[in-house]
């Protein structure tokens, strides 16, 4: 059932980027997975320009993650953490999160620069899809939680959060030294 | 020559540990196990702990002060001149730098973390993200240092072998060699001693892995 819906999301992506219309109900049904599949499909082939400025500007996010994860975890194992470091990590992660959505396009990976992004992402666009969308649902979680303020939820969520990145990052991503 | 004791059971346990233990710390670390890497380098630590008391209260040829030499006895070494057992002077400056650069890359371990902050040495909290970012690559050029330092072990011990006809890795394995009667033999440590100081390496490296709280 799963894969059934994830296969309609991809290819409902697929077919809206030929510029083809879609029912009204595929749409809704599959609304939570194309975010995920949008990522890797292209409307149309990059620049060579367009190409690397989005592989900069996903490098900068990427590695912007990293640092606010980093400061959440001093915060979350400090003994008093303080919320509003906490809430400003958490709500930087959010953002890079949805800005994700348009890190991926076809034509970004290794044979185009330096990168981190292995070209599975490209040959799986359907599980990466999902991954990714994953760490965007599980980045909204932990900055809704953050705004709540109850400690025990955040650092839940926070735990949450690092599966997504490591599920992802595990198959995705190769060392990459800077 | 009659075959004698030449080294006892901690110091051949803690060594083949321990390249055990850096083989499976390389290849967990490049295989995105990094939880059990870390574990890992937190048993070195503890080997390394315990070597270390075992080197002042060990077995004779354990012990630092028998066979830390000074460049002189080196050179005498190297001329043929010298008599004894366990570590050479030369062989002694090999035991020396792996040891303290596999204690440097376990230091800089505990305070490491990944690029994702997903996983972090034990005190990496003591330092901010930027530091830890400098600390992961000197990690990764420390361990350049340690893989070169161990290949030349292995060459020397290579070198022993097929030049001068000495076999160095069966005596690290059953403790026994055949060696010059005049050259003196080994005194083993006690076995108590030897549990007092593991313990103690024990603990130690449990208050690392606690975050090294103060009292």
């Amino acid at each position: 059932m799963r894969t059934k819906l994830f296969t309609a999301g991809f290819a409902f992506v697929l077919v809206s980027a030929c510029g083809s219309s879609s029912s009204s109900q595929a749409k809704n049904q599959s609304a939570n997975v194309i975010n995920g599949a949008a990522a890797v499909a292209a409307a149309k082939p990059l620049t060579k320009d367009q190409a690397h400025a989005v592989m900069h500007e996903r490098h900068e996010g990427m590695e912007d993650v990293g640092k606010q994860n980093k400061v959440l975890r001093r915060e979350l194992t400090a003994s008093a953490p303080n919320l509003s470091v906490v809430r400003g990590a958490t709500a930087t992660i959010a953002r890079h999160a949805s800005e994700a959505t348009h890190w991926f396009p076809a034509g970004t990976g290794p044979d185009l620069g330096k990168t981190g992004a292995k070209p599975e992402i490209w040959q799986k666009p359907q599980d990466f899809g999902v991954k990714l969308h994953n760490f965007q649902v599980a980045a909204r979680a932990l900055d809704a939680a953050a705004k709540a303020g109850d400690l025990n939820a955040i650092k839940a969520r926070y735990a949450d959060i690092g599966g997504t990145c490591k599920a992802c990052h595990d198959s995705y991503r190769t060392d990459m030294h800077h | 020559m009659p075959k004698q004791r030449v080294w006892d059971l901690p110091v051949r346990l803690t060594h083949w540990l321990l390249a055990a233990l850096i083989a499976f710390s390389w290849w967990s670390v490049k295989n995105d196990h990094v939880d059990w890497h870390i574990w890992s380098g937190i048993a070195i630590l503890t080997l390394l702990l315990f070597r270390l008391m075992w080197g002042f209260v060990g077995s004779s040829t354990a012990r630092f002060a028998n066979f830390v030499r000074g460049p002189k006895h080196v050179v005498r070494y190297l001329r043929g001149d010298w008599r004894g057992i366990g570590h050479s002077p030369l062989g002694a400056l090999s035991i020396v730098g792996l040891y303290l650069v596999t204690l440097t890359q376990v230091g800089l371990g505990l305070f490491n973390e990944d690029d994702d902050g997903l996983f972090a040495g034990p005190l990496a909290n003591f330092l901010s993200p930027d530091t830890t970012d400098k600390i992961r690559d000197l990690h990764e050029l420390n361990f350049k240092l340690l893989l070169g330092l161990v290949t030349l072990h292995v060459a020397a011990i290579l070198y022993y072998r097929l030049v001068r006809g000495k076999k160095l890795t069966k005596p690290m394995i059953t403790g026994r060699a055949a060696t010059d009667a005049s050259a003196g033999e080994m005194r083993p440590g006690k076995w108590w001693v030897a549990v007092i100081c593991l313990t103690l390496a024990f603990a130690i490296s449990r208050w690392v892995v606690a975050g090294a709280p103060l009292p």
